[in-house]
C-alpha cells in the first residue's frame, strides 16, 4: 500500500515536471527537467521491481538511468553550449494560455482513460492517465514551440510517456527490445543534434 | 542460407569504415550480387515458414516478396552508385565527402533486412527506426540549407511517428501477454498469430489504429506525408531510389503485420482504413503531382499515389492483394529506373527546375528515352509490367465498388497527365535560349554504368509483362492466401 503511494508520487511528479516545462521558455531549464522526469520514470520502474520482484525490470532501470537520465541530457547540453541560445523566443501560443490548455488536456486523458480501462493494470489506471496526459502535453509542446530545441524536448516527452505506458499496463517491455528502443533514442538525438549544429551555420535556430 | 542475407550487409558495413571510396565500390557490387543470388536460391527453395538465428528472425511469403524486391534492388542501385560515385568526384566533389556513403548505405540496407525478416516486433521497430537514422544523413548529403531542412523534418516527422508504432506495439504485448505471459514470446509474430481469436478484440483494434498512423507517417500515407517529397528529392539519386522503391514498403510490412494479426482475431473491418487512407492518398497526391516543378519531387508524389493504391489493393482483398504483392515488386523497379534516370540529369545538369532543362533527346538521348518510357510504365501502360498489378487492383476495386473504382481511375488518368505532360515537355521542349554549353552538358559526361542500369532496368521492367518466373508467381500466390486473397489464375 505505501509502496504504491510512493510510485505515485513518482508518477505525479512526471506531470508536474512536464507542466512546467509548458510553463517556463528556457531551454536549459526545460533539458534539466528532462533528466529529472526520466529519473522520476526510472524510479517508478524500480518500486515496480522491488514490488514484483523482477529482473526484467531491474535491468530496465539501470538502462533508463543510463541512456535516459544521463547520457542523453548530457548530449543535448554539449549542442546548447555551442549554439549559445537559452530561450525560447518564437511560441503560436503564449505560456498562460498553454498552461491552461495543459491543465484540460490532462482532464480529456482522465476521461479517455476511463474508458478503455479495464483489470489487470499494475497500479490502478491512474499512470495510464498520467501517461497519456504527458504523450498529448508533450505534442502540444512539439507543436506550439517553433525553436529546434523544444521540438526534441516535445519528441522526448512523447517518448517517456510510452516509456510510463509500457510500465503501467504490462511489467515493461521485454529487456532486449527496451535497449534497442533506448540505443535508437540515443543515436537520433546525436543525429538531431548535429542537423542543429549545421542548420545553425544556416538560419537561426 | 537464411543468415546470409542479414551477415553479407553487416560484414561490407564494417569494412566500408575503413576502405577507400573507389575501391570499397568494388566490394559492394560483390556483395550486393552475392545477396541477390542468396535471396534468389531462398526463393527457388522455399516451400513453408522458417524460423532462423534462435527464433528472432522468420521468413514467410510475404516478406519473401518484399526481400526479393530490395534485393532486387539493391543489385541495380550498387552498379549505379559504381557510376555515380566517381563521376561525382571525377566532377570535382572531394572524395572526402563520399567517405561514409557506402557505410550509411549498408547500414540503411542492413536495418532494412532485420526489420523484413524479424519475427519479433519489437526489433521489428528498432530496425524501422534504424533505417530514419541511417538515411538522415545521406538525406542531408549535399549540405545545402533545403536538404538539411528536410532532414530535420524527416527524422522528427518519422521518429514521433513510429513513436506512435511503438504504443501500438505495447498494447499489442498488453493483449498478448495475458494468452503468453510476459517474455519475448508474446511480441513473436508466429506466436501472435496462433492466439489468434483468443486476443481481446478492442485492444487489438486500438493497436491497429495506432500502428496505421505511426507506421503510415513512414509509408507516406496522406495527412503525414509532409516529409515525404522533401526528403526524397534532397537525397543523392541512388539513395532516393532505395527511399521511394523499397523504405516504404519495409515500413508498409508493419502496417500489414497487424492487419493480419486483425484478420487472425476475426477482425475484418480495418480494411476500410487501408481503403480510407489508401484512397486519400491517391486524392492528395493527384493534386500535388499537378502543380509540381521540381521533377524528383514529382517523382517522390508518384511513390506516394503508389503506395496509396497498394494499401488500397490489400484493403479491398480478392484479386487486389495479388496485384498489391506485384505493384510492390514493379513499382520499386520503376521507380529505381526514374529515379536512377533522372539522376544522371541532375549530376551533369545540376538543375532540379522542370523548366529549366528542355531538349533531353539531343542531349541525353538514351537517359531520355529511358526517362520518357519509365514515366509510361509507371502510369501503368501495358508494355511495362506495372501494368498487370494496376490491372488487378483496379479490377478488384471495380468489382467491390463501382464509384469508388471510377473515382480512382479519374485520379489515376490525372497523375498520367501530370506526370506524361511534364516530362515529355523535358524530352522534346525546345529551349529558348541559345545553346550554350551543350556540349559540356551531354551525358557523355556520366560513367557507363550510369546510363545503361536504368535502361536494363527499363527492359526487365516490360520483359515481366510477358514473363514472370513461376516460382516468384507461386510465392506471391500463396502471400495472398494470408489476406484471404483465393483466386485461381
Amino acid at each position: 500500500m505505501i509502496m504504491e503511494k510512493i510510485a505515485e508520487l513518482f508518477i505525479i511528479l512526471i506531470l508536474v515536471s512536464v507542466v512546467l516545462n509548458v510553463s517556463s521558455p528556457f531551454i536549459k531549464f526545460a533539458i534539466k527537467l528532462y533528466s529529472f522526469q526520466s529519473l522520476m520514470l526510472a524510479f517508478y520502474i524500480l518500486m515496480g521491481a522491488v514490488h514484483f520482484n523482477s529482473i526484467n525490470l531491474y535491468g530496465s532501470f539501470v538502462i533508463t538511468v543510463i541512456f535516459k537520465v544521463i547520457l542523453i541530457p548530457y548530449f543535448l547540453f554539449k549542442t546548447l553550449k555551442k549554439v549559445k541560445i537559452d530561450k525560447e523566443i518564437d511560441m503560436y501560443i503564449g505560456i498562460p494560455e498553454a498552461v491552461v490548455f495543459a491543465g484540460s488536456l490532462t482532464l480529456l486523458s482522465n476521461l479517455i482513460a476511463q474508458k478503455i480501462i479495464n483489470t489487470g493494470i499494475t497500479f490502478g489506471s491512474f499512470v495510464f492517465t498520467i501517461s497519456l496526459a504527458t504523450f498529448l502535453i508533450g505534442a502540444m509542446l512539439m507543436v506550439t514551440r517553433k525553436t529546434l530545441f523544444s521540438q526534441i524536448i516535445g519528441f522526448l516527452t512523447i517518448d517517456n510517456a510510452i516509456f510510463l505506458a509500457a510500465n503501467s499496463i504490462t511489467h515493461g517491455m521485454p529487456l532486449l527490445v527496451e535497449l534497442g528502443v533506448l540505443f535508437d533514442l540515443f543515436v537520433s538525438i546525436l543525429i538531431l543534434s548535429v542537423l542543429i549544429l549545421n542548420l545553425r551555420r544556416n538560419v537561426a535556430v | 542460407m537464411y543468415e546470409l542475407i542479414l551477415i553479407l550487409p553487416a560484414a561490407a558495413l564494417i569494412v566500408s569504415i575503413f576502405a577507400d571510396v573507389l575501391w570499397m565500390a568494388y566490394l559492394q557490387l560483390a556483395v550486393s550480387v552475392l545477396v541477390f543470388c542468396a535471396v534468389v536460391a531462398i526463393a527457388l527453395s522455399f516451400n513453408s515458414i522458417t524460423i532462423f538465428l534462435g527464433g528472432f528472425f522468420f521468413m514467410d511469403y510475404i516478406n519473401l516478396v518484399i526481400l526479393i524486391t530490395v534485393s532486387t534492388l539493391e543489385l541495380f542501385v550498387a552498379f549505379y552508385s559504381f557510376g555515380y560515385v566517381r563521376t561525382e568526384i571525377a566532377g570535382g566533389i572531394s572524395k572526402r565527402k563520399f567517405k561514409f556513403y557506402y557505410f550509411w548505405k549498408n547500414l540503411f540496407v542492413f536495418s532494412m533486412m532485420v526489420s523484413i525478416l524479424s519475427n519479433n516486433l519489437g526489433i521489428y521497430w528498432t530496425g524501422l527506426e534504424a533505417t530514419t537514422l541511417a538515411t538522415a544523413l545521406l538525406v542531408s548529403f549535399n549540405r545545402t540549407k533545403e536538404s538539411f531542412e528536410a532532414t530535420w523534418k524527416y527524422v522528427i516527422m518519422c521518429s514521433v511517428g513510429i513513436a506512435i508504432g511503438l504504443f501500438a506495439i505495447v498494447i499489442l504485448y498488453f493483449t498478448t501477454s495475458q494468452v503468453y505471459g510476459e517474455s519475448l514470446k508474446s511480441l513473436s509474430f508466429i506466436n501472435i498469430m496462433h492466439a489468434g481469436s483468443k486476443l481481446d478484440k478492442n485492444f487489438l483494434m486500438l493497436a491497429f489504429i495506432l500502428a496505421l498512423v505511426g507506421f503510415g507517417t513512414k509509408v507516406g500515407f496522406a495527412p503525414m506525408h509532409n516529409w515525404l517529397p522533401d526528403a526524397h528529392s534532397q537525397g543523392p539519386s541512388p539513395v532516393s531510389a532505395l527511399l521511394s522503391g523499397v523504405l516504404l514498403n519495409t515500413a508498409l510490412l508493419g502496417i500489414l503485420r497487424f492487419y493480419q494479426i486483425n484478420g487472425a482475431a476475426g477482425i475484418y473491418y480495418p480494411r476500410y482504413f487501408l481503403i480510407g487512407f489508401g484512397f486519400f492518398t491517391i486524392l492528395v497526391s493527384a493534386f500535388s503531382i499537378i502543380k509540381q516543378t521540381d521533377y524528383k519531387r514529382l517523382f517522390a508524389f508518384s511513390s506516394m499515389e503508389n503506395m496509396g493504391i497498394i494499401a488500397l489493393g490489400f484493403g479491398i482483398g480478392g484479386i487486389a492483394v495479388i496485384g498489391s504483392l506485384l505493384q510492390i515488386f514493379f513499382h520499386a523497379l520503376n521507380k529505381g529506373l526514374l529515379f536512377l534516370s533522372s539522376g544522371n540529369v541532375l549530376a551533369v545538369t545540376h538543375e532540379r527546375k522542370i523548366e529549366k532543362i528542355r531538349n533531353l533527346s539531343k542531349n541525353f538521348p538514351i537517359t531520355g528515352l529511358v526517362l520518357l518510357f519509365g514515366v509510361m510504365g509507371i502510369s501503368g501502360m501495358p508494355p511495362f509490367a506495372m501494368f498487370l498489378g494496376e490491372i488487378y487492383i483496379m479490377t478488384g476495386v471495380f468489382r467491390s465498388n463501382i464509384i469508388l473504382g471510377f473515382l480512382v481511375f479519374i485520379l489515376l488518368i490525372f497523375i498520367f497527365i501530370g506526370l506524361f505532360g511534364k516530362i515529355l515537355k523535358m524530352y522534346a521542349g525546345n529551349n529558348d535560349s541559345d545553346e550554350r554549353a551543350d556540349e559540356l552538358q551531354s551525358e557523355n559526361a556520366a560513367h557507363p554504368f550510369m546510363i545503361y542500369v536504368p535502361l536494363i532496368l527499363l527492359l526487365v521492367s516490360s520483359l515481366l509483362l510477358f514473363y514472370i518466373p513461376s516460382q516468384f508467381l507461386n510465392i506471391v500466390k500463396s502471400a495472398s492466401y494470408e489476406f484471404g486473397g483465393k483466386i485461381i489464375f
